[in-house]
């Protein structure tokens, strides 16, 4: 048996993702809509509902503090679907994976192609709402062009958490338990609302640990006018969990696939 | 035909090829040869350790104990080169259902690296060949059980395959799409292709077999040409040394 740690070949992951460009390329009408305006209606009733009531947070105006976290949000939740259902899908309903491991290509560069295919993914429906909120006037900063390879790192990192978690579960039941338990709370919790500085410690330890709070601070960052150092550091914070997680799915449909 | 770098005549060489799943015994010391160009055929009960045997030559399940030989070299280290000379017809229909027909060969093409014009071009010839050109750009959804099989051939083909592993390719098809498939199996020997293949109809395996092993329990029962077999064991037919020789299977 190969060793876990075969590195990915990056020519066979590409065809990977060339097949799933191939699919969405005939789809994107209808599954860009619904993950689009989904951050929108948070926008609308967050910052036009509620932002009546909170004019400002930390100096600036309520929508333009919620809305670069919701770039963050629309990442996560689109890297999420992919690597949840859409995956679980092809591993197990379709057996597409099978199908793929007949050929060349081995299981590390299957997951590899998967996970660039989610984070572009999640940056198309990242960017296209980073496009919105701009033309809404809510983006005060021009590093906020400089957004999209960030909203790539999110959603690698974000991909490779749905991935793991998928390549472990036995049903697509226990997908309930990592959005209810895991992703929506961090939706609601991880900073987009409400900035985390004036809560007490304990609660921004946790927020520390939640690949969400990270994102939602770079994009901030960029779209208010970043600091460099605060920008690189969460981002690095994405980076090593992405990389320390990479593994995990590897082992897991090698396991599952070709035991 | 014969490729480079493959000089030998055996296709899949395994010696003492065993398995276990959670304890249970899938295989248990199995030896065989395939020879190139030859159609092999592989019978046996329901969990005789067959599809684990395919699986295994393809890179889907892992060796455990034993050696396994494809094309000349070893399946546990080199499995990528030797997934690259294979053709795969897995027993249930694992076909992109998010693409057309076309487009599944063309994606296929694709996993092998095969550069676009040429992958066009093959494609185009694998759909004459698998009498698919008429719904090339039909979804997966809309095929027939036949249909759908010969795409699942013509997919395996993509990559100009030495060897083609077929895992109960007939199962649950009609006789004229059965006899359709047949055609098709004898024009690949005919082209110099080694064939492997699992059934569970002894008519299919008499009619395109040069030799067959049968499976039971995880063990070889049985080695030979379907005529041989016959003559070895005195009975009418294959069907009958068959039952012959797995017949505990009635008991249970």
């Amino acid at each position: 048996m190969t060793g876990a740690l075969s590195l990915p070949s990056l020519p066979a992951a590409l065809r990977v993702w060339r097949r799933n460009l191939r699919v969405f390329s005939k789809i994107w009408r209808g599954a860009l809509l619904p993950l689009f305006f989904d951050p929108l209606f948070y926008l609308v009733a967050m910052g036009f509902g509620l932002g009546t009531y909170i004019a400002h947070i930390n100096g600036v105006p309520y929508r333009e503090f919620i809305a670069p976290g919701l770039c963050a949000s629309a990442v996560m939740w689109a890297a999420s679907f992919e690597m949840a259902w859409n995956a679980f899908f092809k591993m197990e309903e379709t057996r597409l994976y099978d199908s793929i491991l007949a050929t060349p290509i081995e299981v590390e560069d299957l997951v590899t192609g998967e996970l660039l295919w989610a984070g572009t993914r999640a940056v198309i429906y990242g960017t296209t709402f980073l496009i919105v909120i701009s033309a809404f006037g809510l983006v005060e900063s021009g590093w906020a062009a400089a957004m999209p390879p960030f909203l790539l790192l999110g959603g690698l990192c974000f991909a490779t958490i749905g991935l793991a978690y998928t390549s472990l579960i036995p049903k697509m039941d226990y997908f309930t338990f990592y959005f209810t338990l895991f992703i929506t709370p961090m939706f609601l919790f991880g900073g987009i609302f409400f900035p985390y500085d004036k809560l007490p410690e304990w609660a921004q330890v946790v927020a520390w640990f939640t690949p969400l709070y990270h994102l939602v601070l770079v994009c901030r960052e960029l779209a208010t006018g970043p600091d460099a150092a605060a920008v690189a550091g969460n981002a690095a914070w994405l980076a090593v969990l992405t990389a320390l997680l990479f593994s995990v799915p590897v082992v897991a449909l090698r396991r599952r696939l070709v035991a | 035909m014969r490729p480079l770098g493959f000089a030998g005549d055996v296709a899949v060489r395994a010696r003492g090829l065993a398995k276990r799943y959670d304890g249970i015994v899938a295989l248990d010391g199995v030896d065989f040869d395939v020879r190139t160009g030859q159609c092999f055929g592989f019978l046996g009960p329901n969990g005789a350790g067959k599809t684990t045997t395919m699986k295994m030559i393809y890179g889907l399940a892992a060796v455990q104990d034993g050696t396994l030989e494809v094309l000349g070299r070893d399946i546990s280290r080199e499995r990528r080169a030797v997934k690259a000379r294979l053709g795969v017809v897995p027993q249930e229909d694992n076909l992109d259902r998010e693409l057309t027909v076309r487009e599944n060969l063309l994606v296929q093409a694709g996993y092998f690296g095969i550069g676009s014009e040429e992958a066009e071009r093959r494609v185009a010839e694998l759909l004459e060949f698998s009498l698919l050109a008429g719904r090339s750009d039909a979804m997966v959804r809309q095929l027939s059980g036949g249909m759908r099989r010969r795409l699942l051939i013509a997919r395996a083909l993509v990559n100009e395959p030495e060897l083609v592993v077929l895992d109960e390719p007939t199962t649950g098809l009609d006789p004229q799409a059965r006899q359709t498939l047949w055609h098709t199996l004898d024009r690949l020997r005919d082209q110099g292709v080694t064939l492997l293949l699992t059934t569970h109809y002894m008519e299919e395996a008499a009619r395109l077999c040069d030799r067959l092993v049968i499976l039971d329990l995880g063990r070889i029962v049985a080695e030979g040409s379907p005529d041989e077999l016959i003559a070895r064991y005195g009975q009418p037919h294959l069907e009958a040394v068959f039952l012959h020789l797995t017949g505990h299977e009635l008991d249970r």
